[in-house]
């Protein structure tokens, strides 16, 4: 497959991936006096989550430029539309994104399951179609994977798995690939 | 021997089948029984897949020491059988499973624990080692 205008991040909970992604977001936008738009797929279901929203938003306003945010739990696809081609998109997290489409209330477990293939070209169709209305997609996720996992637990060993599928799958197509360590990032992908 | 390590679903089956066409394939994914002496006269390419399943089923078995020797000796064997000949090669595969939440269940903590020290060991041995990352390959040895 073709390369793709899509920067991929990812690493350790804290790592401050999500800094390195909207200073890469605003440097890609500066380049071409694009727009900015921050994607959060995050529903502020618990108060930590609230207080970790107002962080990444206030992070944002203090970073001097204007970002349009959209709140969009699932189906990412449907705000294809609404982008330019001189705009840079910045989507935080794909982990949350994958929870939300996994666990959508509609659809129980069992039902879930059987909609792996499905949970997995939704999302990244969704990828693909804001990817090509736009000058630059950032994705931001996270590392899930070094846990002992058990068949037996299937749920989350198919969240892994899909997961597993969806980063090679980007990591395969995207420009450049970071993984943030303790907040340097490391190049694995693509030339700086 | 080569050591191919990196976090579940990151690609590692697919970029061994990639770099090895030839080899032949013993998984623990498909109940596959833990080679402990490769007795094969043969010169062939072996890949020896999921050996943290094949630890754990050990650890039901043994206690952590018992399980560790037994493991060097394993290798052990390993390395004797593919320095019989140049045309021998053993490529093993086994999941990264250490660098996450200390897990609740006893047994989980010791079976992280083993694998974590199994892997050292046979990094040692191994002229190779990559890490793959979501189907790139990070070369940390060799």
């Amino acid at each position: 497959m073709e390369t793709a205008s899509i920067t991929f991040i990812t690493g350790g909970v804290r790592s401050g991936k999500s800094s390195f992604a909207e200073k890469t977001a605003v440097k890609k936008a500066l380049e071409i006096d694009g727009g900015l738009h921050y994607i959060a797929t995050s529903k502020s279901a618990d108060e930590e989550m609230e207080e970790r929203i107002r962080n990444h938003q206030k992070d944002r306003n203090e970073s001097g430029y204007l970002w349009n945010t959209w709140e969009q739990p699932v189906n990412i696809e449907s705000l294809a539309f609404y982008f330019k081609k001189n705009d840079v998109i910045l989507l935080d997290c794909l982990t949350t994104l994958l929870s939300n489409e996994l666990f959508s209330q509609d659809t129980g477990w069992s039902d879930t399951y059987s909609k792996k293939d499905e949970v997995f070209n939704r999302i990244w169709n969704g990828i693909k179609a804001i990817e090509k209305n736009c000058h630059h997609l950032i994705l931001v996720s996270n590392e899930v994977f070094f846990d002992p996992l058990h068949e037996e637990t299937e749920l989350l060993f198919t969240y892994c798995q899909l997961m597993g599928k969806l980063h090679q799958q980007i990591v395969s197509t995207a420009e450049n690939a970071y993984l943030v360590e303790a907040a340097i990032p490391l190049l694995m992908k693509g030339a700086k | 021997m080569h050591f191919v390590t990196g976090g579940a679903f990151n690609g590692k089956r697919k970029w061994v089948k990639e770099n090895y066409p030839e080899g032949e394939w013993f998984s623990a994914y498909n109940k596959d029984p833990l080679i402990m002496n490769l007795e094969s006269p043969w010169n062939s390419t072996f890949i020896l897949e999921g050996i943290e399943v094949w630890v754990k089923e050990l650890l039901a078995e043994m206690t952590m020491d018992e399980g560790r020797k037994y493991l060097k000796d394993v290798i052990a064997g390993w390395y004797k059988w593919e320095n019989v000949s140049p045309d021998r090669k053993l490529i093993i595969i086994g999941t990264d499973i250490t660098k996450g939440i200390v897990p609740i269940d006893k047994a989980d903590r010791n079976w992280r624990d083993l694998i974590g020290w199994f892997y050292q060991d046979i990094a040692i041995k191994c002229e190779r080692v990559d890490v793959v990352w979501y189907g790139l390959n990070q070369t940390v040895k060799g």
